[in-house]
């Protein structure tokens, strides 16, 4: 690491004391406490739902404190604004760049500061060259690229002199040679005593830069300290651990499987955010589908079920030629995808019940609506899933995540699938659904079901899967088979951990 | 608090305004009261509640149609082209339906074809509609704004015809109302149509024939508009270009008070309907008691404002409510 | 490159409309070309001008006002009615403009505070301020202006009323308003992304509640030109205006959806939709073919409009799956990826 200021000048920036927030009633933060001193580069790690972004978005004000205090500079501001967040010095660059896509980039930048026009547009200039960017000024944002985006959001950041910046997975969209530079600027900053928190999912990254790293899970801090005294493996396991373990054997064995006939076979398949992944997939079996979050998962899984367009290869489900399929095309084959985000495309959360769970059949019903069928086969998966609820005519936003879920896969199991598609089918459920969950997994497989399962959550991807296909921005990865699978195993492939750099840690 | 209870607690709610703004506007005038009365001054304003049925279907998908009051002009206009040139009246009446079906059809391409908000591309088509009704009118009189009249008075009588004691214009929004709510709540198609505007992108994931099923609500729309345009001209006796120019607010201010969210989504046929009549019976009414049409129209117009910023405003509180109740809960089990 | 440009400067493409249209003028009869024709088209169109500006600043934000005709109405009564009761022409000009702003403001705080969909909240609006329109007048139109009050639309310096020069002012000022101020950004920043307008600190309900309320000033205005251009003012002032104030907007490149369009632009857009009338005038041509050819070239501008934005768009997904699609480069990179037995070795 450069030159940092001695630890005696720094002065606390940011001090979060037993934060609490809650999303209906869900608690997404269970009390976390965090420190961020100036000239600090501070990681945050964590899963998908672990709680990160709405602790940056809870210090930039976009939500409050529900719980607990939150002092920025030694005074108290549990009730931030963006506007007095923005005047206390912090700046946030968001995950998904917030920009005007029909201003351009210099509007962009400049939105909404004081001070003379063209002096900050000179300003603006000298940044973008001492940043080593190409941004034209005039480009209008929506048609810059992500990485470019980014960059705009960085931007703006750094002109507003901000003394507390918040990086929201800057790099994922980067390509190395940027991150080097986006690296230099923060070092530069952390110099001036400009404090840094840095979320990324790439622990060579946290390495490199940060000087404090602290893990959340569930909404806690697990673990916390410099990253160099933890080994990667404590460092994945702090992540991946899954609360209340004991409610269910999560190291049960896997149910034996007999291999059946190949239903769905991919091969040499390109398209939008991956390239040449080739696989099969027979009844009965579990291949789990592993990687970081934007690795091109979902766009695969997507593309399978005719979502997207595949750019090259082939699909073929029963040796027919499914490459160019559609949703209906796809449905009638017996390919079926539970969509990763169950509130925005897999249910609709106003529409009751029983119209969630008939909804991927409606079009094999007669144009004459059968109420008292539809009734009776959404009463049967109620009885079969265990779903809690009142009545079958309530709305799918009244009942818990776990519920939701649980109406999700009946839904697609009312299409009679052949092909399951599965993208991380128990985010946001509690240890009862999940356990659920994965019994149902484990019968669909037991009856004949082929099923891929997309799934951050490693164990999860352990327990279920009977084969493990490892994703690396978009290409192969590894394979993975029966007893080579293990949590360790599937995170360093999908974290990129090398020999190389395994070796230097050790 | 179920949504779905709301809504039909919402009907209730217009079914009870409308009873009692009878008994009120009885009590004051009690000419208002006689069934004659109550019966025949629908045929003021029924053509309203018509088109109002088919533009729910459209709103409820999220869309919107500012093109139907001038798609009854077209549709009343080539009425009376087709029969200046010797054309049966009733295959006249039928070739004024296909226009409305036309329009709609073209509504429903150009959104698709230009993915742009329907409330634009059906305002430039309102534009092309009523010039064109304009030009047809103009090419087939010599001026341009003149009505075209002298129909068969077998299509005439139409209006003014008793139908179990009904009059005509009533029977046809009475069964379409029926036929609505049947498409709406009893088929495939209405399913669609609530699933798509509820929750665009899933519906798309849930394989959905969108481009389909907006075609028909749009279409249905075009025709429904094309029918309200023939009960004008029946009733009136005679064609205009303009016919339909006052009639779009109106429909739309009776579909969203009829509980259709504006977003798309939710709505229901019987609330449309309900609002339809409620609306036009306290115009009829204010007018029997004396108030003058124009500062009725001002009344409903607040009336809209006062109940959607209502709605708005229990929206509001009760998630306020919910958060608050929420809070308690959670600050209850952790101290 | 010329998409580029039309895309880019949206402008251009309706005054290049404009032009075509006087180049046909040109062809049937020469003497038309002239300054005159210019100026009196203008002078036609300073009503939709100043409602089209109006139009633009609560589009930029992402919202609609369809009650305008209905405000132009009522204070063009308001106005009509305290000039016949001997207030002076200035003062009642002035409450005149102030009923605009009120209305205005009502439309706003119904959209900004109480978060009723703008189309519906105005929709009421427009029924509620056309009733008022009656009530004032108690039906009755408003016949005998002040000779002075009608005289401010009668031809002046260089040929342009009072009225011309103002609205041209408004034109220029509100354009370089919109274009260059902080504030002005900040109208197209909420329509463009509303919680990322928030999060850079723009407090977004005052930007909205301004956009109504100027655009009730602004309507208020318009109902003035037109009681001083024609005279008298019938209850019926302004009926169906918003109508053709939304599509000049969006002729000249306004977006419904926020965060785009310029004022020159909507003022092209009102300038091309007068100028219609006027040239099938002079072509002696019947009036009743002017919506139907207002309608064709705005659908027509719509259409290749969104046809060009969905090209420019599978353009940049393109450009984002580039690396994946074009992929013959990349074909040895799977073969780098770690194998797991040496995994296993590196955690001994």
């Amino acid at each position: 690491m450069t030159e940092q200021i001695p630890s005696t000048l720094r002065e606390t920036l940011i001090k979060a004391d037993a934060i609490w927030k809650f999303f209906g009633s869900v608690s997404v933060l269970k009390g976390v406490d965090l420190t961020l001193e100036s000239g600090q580069i501070h990681a945050l790690l964590g899963g998908n739902g672990a709680g990160k972004s709405t602790l940056m978005k809870i210090i930039a004000g976009l939500h409050p404190v529900d719980r607990g205090d939150l002092y920025v500079g030694g005074v108290k501001a549990n009730n931030l604004t963006p506007v007095l967040s923005r005047q206390l010095g912090i700046h946030l660059v968001p995950q998904e760049p917030m920009l005007f896509p029909n201003l351009t980039v210099e509007e962009n930048v400049l939105m909404h500061m004081p001070g003379n026009r063209a002096e900050l547009k000179s300003r603006l200039i000298d940044l973008i060259k001492e940043v080593g960017s190409s941004l034209e000024l005039h480009t209008p944002a929506g048609q810059l690229e992500v990485a470019d985006q980014q960059m705009v959001e960085i931007l703006r950041g750094l002109i507003r002199n901000a003394r507390i910046l918040i990086l929201d997975e800057p790099t994922s969209a980067l390509t190395p040679r940027e991150v080097a530079k986006l690296f230099t600027r923060m070092r530069a900053l952390s110099a001036q005593g400009v404090g840094i928190f840095f979320i990324s999912h790439k622990l060579g990254e946290i390495r490199e830069i940060a000087e404090t790293v602290s893990i959340l899970r569930d909404g806690k801090v697990v673990l916390a300290g410099p990253p160099k005294s933890f080994s990667d493996a404590e460092i994945v396991r702090a992540m991946t651990q899954i609360e209340g373990k004991s409610a269910f054997e999560i190291d049960e064995a896997r149910p034996e499987f007999t291999e059946g006939m190949e239903v769905l076979r991919v091969q040499n398949l390109c398209g939008e955010g991956f390239a040449h992944i080739s696989f099969s997939l027979h009844a009965g079996e579990v291949l789990g589908l592993a990687g970081v979050v934007g690795s091109g998962r979902t766009e695969l899984a997507e593309t399978l079920y005719g979502i997207r367009k595949a750019a090259r290869g082939r699909i073929t489900v029963d040796g027919l030629d499914l490459t160019e399929t559609s949703p209906i095309k796809s449905l009638d084959h017996g390919v079926v995808y539970l969509p990763e985000d169950r509130q925005s495309s897999g249910l609709f959360v106003d529409a009751s019940l029983c119209w969630n769970s008939s909804s991927l059949v409606l079009y094999r019903e007669p144009a004459w609506l059968r109420l008292g069928a539809e009734e009776q086969r959404f009463q049967d998966y109620v009885k079969s899933l265990g779903i809690v609820c009142a009545s079958s005519s309530q709305a799918v936003r009244t009942l818990s995540g776990g519920n939701q879920q649980k109406i999700l896969l009946a839904k697609c199991l009312a299409a009679n699938p052949k092909v399951l598609i599965l993208d991380e089918p128990t985010r946001g459920v509690d240890v009862a659904v999940r356990a659920d969950i994965y019994r149902l997994i484990d019968d669909l497989a037991a009856r004949g079901v082929a099923i891929l399962l997309i799934s951050s959550d490693h164990e999860e991807v352990q327990r279920l899967s009977n084969r493990v296909l490892v994703m690396d921005h978009g290409h192969p990865g590894g394979e993975l088979r029966g007893a080579e699978i293990s949590v360790d195993t599937i995170a360093q492939l999908s974290f990129g951990v090398t020999a190389e750099q395994g070796a230097k840690q050790c | 608090m179920n949504r779905l209870h709301f809504l039909k607690r919402w009907e209730t709610v217009l079914a009870i305004l409308l009873i009692g703004e009878i008994l009120v506007f009885g009590a004051i005038n009690p000419a208002f009261l006689r069934p004659s009365t109550l019966l025949f001054s629908t045929s003021d304003f029924v053509h309203i509640g018509i088109v109002a049925l088919a533009l729910t279907l459209v709103i409820i998908t999220g869309g919107i149609d500012l093109s139907i009051g001038a798609v009854m002009g077209l549709a009343a206009i080539t009425l009376g082209l087709l029969w200046v040139n010797g054309v049966n009246i009733w295959i006249a009446c039928f070739g004024a339906l296909c226009v409305g079906c036309a329009t709609g059809v073209l509504n429903s391409v150009a959104i698709h074809v230009a993915k742009v908000n329907p409330l634009v591309i059906t305002l430039g088509s309102s534009f092309l509609f009523s010039g064109a009704a304009l030009v047809l009118s103009g090419l087939g009189g010599a001026s341009g704004y003149e009505g075209i009249s002298g129909f068969d008075a077998s299509f005439v009588e139409l209006a003014n015809l008793e139908v179990l004691g009904l009059p005509f214009p009533l029977v046809i929004f009475f069964v379409a109302t029926g036929i609505f709510m049947v498409i709406l709540h009893r088929t495939r198609f209405g399913r669609y149509i609530y699933l798509i505007g509820q929750n665009d992108r899933a519906a798309r994931y849930a394989g959905v024939p969108q481009f389909r099923t907006l075609t028909i609500a749009y279409a249905l729309t075009g025709i429904m508009a094309a029918l309200s345009g023939l009960v004008l001209a029946s009733y009136f006796g005679s064609a205009r270009s303009d016919f339909g120019s006052a009639a779009l607010m109106p429909a739309i201010t009776a579909v969203v008070l009829g509980g259709t969210s504006i977003y798309g989504g939710s709505g229901t046929i019987l609330g449309t309907a309900l609002a339809a009549l409620l609306v036009g019976y306290f115009q009829t009414g204010l007018q029997i008691i004396g108030v003058s049409s124009h500062v009725s129209n001002a009344l409903s117009g607040g009336l809209l404002v006062l109940v959607v910023a209502l709605r708005s405003l229990s929206e509001m509180g009760r998630a306020y409510y919910l958060q608050w109740r929420v809070l308690k809960s959670v600050g209850q089990q952790t101290s | 490159m010329l998409i580029r440009f039309l895309q880019t400067n949206r402008e251009a493409s309706v005054a290049v409309i404009i032009l075509l249209l006087f180049v046909v003028l040109g062809v049937v009869d020469t003497s038309y070309l002239s300054f005159e024709t210019v100026l009196s088209i203008y002078n036609n169109s300073l009503i939709l001008l100043v409602i089209a500006i109006g139009a633009t600043l609560v589009m930029a934000t992402r919202g609609l006002d369809v009650s305008i005709g209905s405000i132009m109405g009522l204070s063009a009564a308001v106005a009509g009615i305290l000039m016949n009761g001997q207030f002076g022409i200035g003062p009642s000009i002035a409450i005149a403009l102030f009923v605009g702003l009120l209305c205005g403001l009502f439309n706003g705080f119904m959209v900004a505070i109480l978060r009723v969909p703008a189309i519906v909240a105005t929709l009421g609006t427009l029924g509620l301020y056309r009733g008022l329109v009656h009530l004032v007048t108690s039906g009755s139109w408003i016949e005998g202006l002040p000779e002075g009050f009608k005289g401010l639309s009668h031809a002046g310096f260089l040929g342009l009323s009072a009225f011309a020069w103002i609205v041209l002012f408004l034109l220029v000022g509100t354009h370089c308003w919109l274009r260059y101020t902080a504030f002005g950004r900040s109208l197209f920043a909420v329509g463009d992304n509303r919680e990322g307008a928030r999060l850079l600190g723009i407090k977004v309900r005052q930007v909205q509640l301004t956009a109504y309320a100027i655009n009730g000033v602004l309507a208020a205005l318009a109902g003035i030109i037109f009681a001083a251009q024609i005279g008298f003012i019938p209850n019926t002032a302004g009926n169906g205006m918003e109508m053709r104030a939304i599509a000049s907007s969006v002729l000249g490149g306004v977006s419904l959806l926020g965060g785009t369009g310029t004022v020159i632009g909507a003022g092209l857009g009102a300038y091309f939709m007068t100028s219609i009338d006027s040239v099938l005038v002079m072509l002696r041509l019947d009036a009743f073919w002017n919506d139907m050819i207002a309608g064709g070239i705005l659908l027509v501008v719509l259409i290749a409009d969104g046809k060009i934005r969905e090209a420019m768009g599978s353009a940049l997904r393109y450009q984002k799956y580039r690396k994946f699609i074009e992929t013959d480069a990349q074909n040895d990179k799977s073969v780098e990826t770690p194998t797991i037995k040496e995994l296993g070795e590196v955690r001994k």
